[in-house]
């Protein structure tokens, strides 16, 4: 460890550029907007059913966590509402959810330094399901003149600040299923750059057949529920969703008079270079990026009060991210709080840790951590305190949130309680 | 503290070399690596040109290993990425010893993989699809793949602005060295040629349609009716500047700004498209500590388009005031067709090739400028300038604007 680093319990000095959290909005398979999510999801509600956007008879599998009770006219003013694809449309209803949960209304001035990140695994998959049917269909010559804008998955992004009038710096990030913290990491980047104002970051994904297809043929995905860490766990679960969060400098949040959720401290990237689909077999890369997160944020390993892990339920991933919490938290790894709501959610691929992410800053805001459902009985090698299904009232001053991704990606984000 | 950020390699596969060397040359010489792609992939599209890289082997770039497990843009991107590690002196010890961050940017990625796995599944059942096939259906698949075939451990990142992307990931990688402490980042672009998008851009109405007199689309010429689908893939070696002259490196040119913003019309209020393009080159340059009379040349986005290319010189008139008139402009895509990804990296190799020479290329087969633009900067031949500065843009078509500046090291 460096020498220099804050004694643990003392509070930190707030600097006036650091990113604070000022808004969050979600669109998920256990329900829409702030309120509704965090309730179902402290009740642990599980959104994970049998899959209804296509037939699943060909596949050994059936289940999926989609989102059932979404209406993109409810959300879509400027854009053509079915038109764009499905995951656009899922980001832009994050994105004005989050802004109205900010309080925010731009001016002119504004949205030239507004910006937005959109992290995700598939981009627009529907789009190009919808090619492949014309093309096996020998009617390509039929194929929508706007195709191009809305398939390649920078239209994420740029259909969420088209709708808003967003002039600022405008990307799409598409590094798997680690992709909303490499959104949020990003866009907190901008803001300490000074490069904007106000940030959206997050993530969007929709639920496909090109995903579900890959995740069965990798024999992924389970037979029933998902069940991080239990022993007679199965697999992951496809689902989807959008998350986005308001980032803005915490000078400019408190001069507003803003409510601030949760400072994001700092954050860890790494890649195994291992294998595109396995991850190391040490979890080397996965500590590394912990390690990374820890130091950059300045926080002691016992300073963490809660783990978002990235926790997918198949039996390689659940086993692998214990060895390397173990390996960066040592005894404390056994009392450190560690969920994976993904248990309730499925997963939302590159909206999952951007969800996740909203999970661990609501978590410091109301003192009460999610469960991980469905364990039923632990798995001897994962052996630690997963919170198993209920959800548990603690105060959490610091919250790390894991993902992993195709790739060999890894990342860390570390979310600290805002002290005024 | 703010940190410079040094470019000491770059890695190039195009239809016209596979060197920033050979490209500026060809270039300079009017070669041209837009062609007719033949019926079978025209299938009814108005467009009949594409520059393609008909003879690209991967082995002769990636060797050792089996290269089944790479789709074709992932290893467009590793033998890109391998050139430009060849080329910065960054060996297989050095990536062993430090973690290097890759930063890939893309718009179609594997798109055609992606297609194909579903037509499989959808035609014979998903049962008949292969696992590995999926790993290559993920957007980041060729950057993963790429740190794999080098051992790249550092920051693994793929970016998504559509065509500017490439040149988007180098002006992120630089604010990572600049601004974040990071040492050495390869950042590019890659982009592979495929039916879906060929037909996409065709549907759309983008794409040149010539056919009568077979002649090339042509950056800002007066007869220009939209740009020919290009592919390849191009990286640069960023590193921190006292660094690199630390361990001896060479250093080609220096990155001295970079700004980026968004027209939310996507390019249909003709008025914001050109005030933004015109407020992205105003803060890279500010970004960069320079005005505009120290930049010596400009190397447009411009690749035929009717609408964007007249955004463009509205917005260099704008923004050069009285010396747009002279000031010297290319536009390579003429050359390489809009490849994309891989456009801006491409764009960066060629001006880099034009610091060094003072060599700048033409605008292959200009004849006639709009009337409004009469511009005694944009010309059909190469030829020899001041060139110590360059402003390079990229135009997206989603609405994303670039501007990347570089210079020669002081």
């Amino acid at each position: 460890m460096p020498s220099g680093l804050p004694k643990n319990g003392h509070p930190r000095q707030s600097a006036p550029d650091e990113t604070v959290v000022t808004g969050v909005g979600l669109v998920t398979s256990i329900g829409t907007g702030k309120e509704i999510f965090w309730q179902n999801l402290l009740a642990g509600r599980c959104g994970i059913g049998p899959v209804e956007a296509f037939s699943t008879e060909h596949f050994p599998v059936h289940h999926g966590a989609e989102i059932k009770d979404f209406d993109a006219n409810d959300y879509v003013n400027r854009l053509p509402a079915g038109k764009i694809g499905r995951a656009s449309e899922l980001a832009i209803a994050a994105a004005h959810l989050a802004l109205a949960d900010a309080h925010l209304s731009f001016t002119e001035a504004d949205l030239e330094q507004a910006g937005v990140v959109v992290g995700t695994t598939s981009g627009e998959p529907g789009v190009i399901e919808r090619f492949d049917d014309l093309y096996i269909e020998g009617r390509i010559n039929q194929l929508s003149s706007d195709f191009i804008d809305n398939y390649p998955c920078n239209a994420l992004a740029a259909h969420v600040a088209s709708e808003l009038g967003l002039g600022g710096e405008v990307l799409t990030i598409p590094t798997a299923c680690a992709a909303g913290n490499y959104a949020i990491a990003h866009a907190s980047d901008l803001l300490q750059m000074r490069r904007a104002r106000i940030m959206l970051a997050g993530g969007a994904d929709s639920f496909s057949r090109i995903t579900y297809t890959g995740f069965a043929r990798l024999g992924a995905i389970s037979t029933d529920l998902c069940r991080p860490f239990d022993r007679n766990r199965k697999g992951m679960i496809p689902g989807e969703g959008a998350a986005m969060l308001v980032l803005e400098r915490r000078a400019d949040a408190v001069a507003r008079g803003a409510r601030i959720y949760a400072v994001i401290a700092g954050y860890g990237l790494s890649c195994d270079a291992y294998h595109m689909t396995s991850a190391h077999p040490q979890g080397a890369g996965a500590a590394r990026a912990m390690e990374m997160a820890l130091r950059s944020s300045e926080t002691l390993p016992e300073e963490v009060d809660y783990i978002s892990a990235h926790g997918t339920g198949t039996p390689t991933n659940d086993r692998l991210e214990t060895i390397a919490i173990k390996r960066v938290f040592k005894d404390y790894a056994y009392r450190v709080p560690i969920s994976s709501i993904k248990s309730m959610l499925g997963h939302a691929m590159g909206a999952a840790s951007a969800i996740e992410a909203i999970a661990c800053v609501l978590a410091i805001t109301y003192g009460y951590i999610p469960a991980t459902i469905h364990l039923e009985t632990q798995d001897p090698e994962c052996d630690l305190d997963f919170i198993a299904n209920c959800s548990r009232e603690h105060k959490v001053n610091i919250a790390m949130n894991n993902a992993y991704a195709f790739g060999g990606n890894n990342s860390s984000v570390i979310f600290r309680r805002y002290e005024a | 503290m703010e940190h410079r950020v040094a470019i000491t390699g770059i890695g190039l596969i195009s239809p016209l070399g596979d060197s920033s060397n050979a490209l500026h040359h060809a270039l300079c010489s009017g070669r041209t690596g837009i062609h007719p792609v033949g019926p079978q992939v025209v299938n009814g599209n108005q467009c009949h040109l594409a520059a393609r890289l008909v003879d690209f082997q991967p082995e002769k770039y990636l060797a050792g290993r089996p290269l089944r497990p790479l789709d074709r843009s992932s290893q467009l991107a590793s033998a890109a990425c391998g050139l430009a590690l060849e080329s910065s002196g960054w060996n297989s010890e050095s990536r062993a010893a430090n973690d290097l961050a890759v930063m890939v940017g893309t718009m179609f990625a594997g798109m055609h993989n992606i297609g194909d796995f579903d037509r499989t599944a959808m035609a014979s059942g998903p049962a008949s699809v292969s696992p590995m096939a999926f790993a290559n259906t993920v957007i980041n698949a060729a950057a993963g793949q790429t740190a794999i075939w080098h051992n790249m451990r550092g920051v693994n990142s793929t970016v998504a602005a559509g065509s500017i992307s490439g040149i988007s990931a180098v002006g992120h990688a630089t604010d990572l060295i600049r601004h974040r402490g990071a040492m050495a980042v390869l950042a590019g672009g890659v982009d592979e040629f495929s039916v879906e998008s060929f037909c996409g851009f065709g549907r759309a109405g983008l794409l040149c349609t010539n056919h009568v007199s077979e002649e090339l689309p042509i950056p800002f010429d007066q007869r220009r009716n939209g740009f020919a689908l290009g592919e390849g893939a191009g990286f640069l070696a960023l590193e921190e500047f006292t660094y690199a002259i630390e361990r001896g490196a060479r250093i080609l040119a220096e990155v001295r700004g970079y700004a980026t913003a968004f027209d939310h019309s996507q390019g249909r209020d003709p008025n914001l498209a050109v005030q933004t393009l015109v407020r992205t080159m105003h803060t890279a340059l500010s970004r960069s500590k320079m005005s505009v009379d120290d930049i010596d040349f400009v190397s447009a986005s411009a690749n035929g388009s009717v609408a964007r290319d007249s955004y463009e010189l509205s917005a260099l008139a704008a923004v050069f005031g009285e010396r747009a008139s002279a000031l010297p402009v290319t536009a390579i895509k003429g050359g390489i067709g809009e490849a994309l990804a891989a456009s801006g990296p491409a764009q960066v190799a060629v001006a880099i090739e034009t610091l060094r020479t003072g060599e700048l290329p033409g605008v292959i087969g200009l004849q006639k400028l709009p009337p409004e633009w009469q511009r005694a900067g944009i010309a059909p031949d190469a030829r020899t300038i001041k060139a110590r500065s360059a402003l390079i843009n990229g135009l997206g078509l989603d609405g994303n604007c670039c501007s990347l500046v570089i210079a020669v090291a002081e």
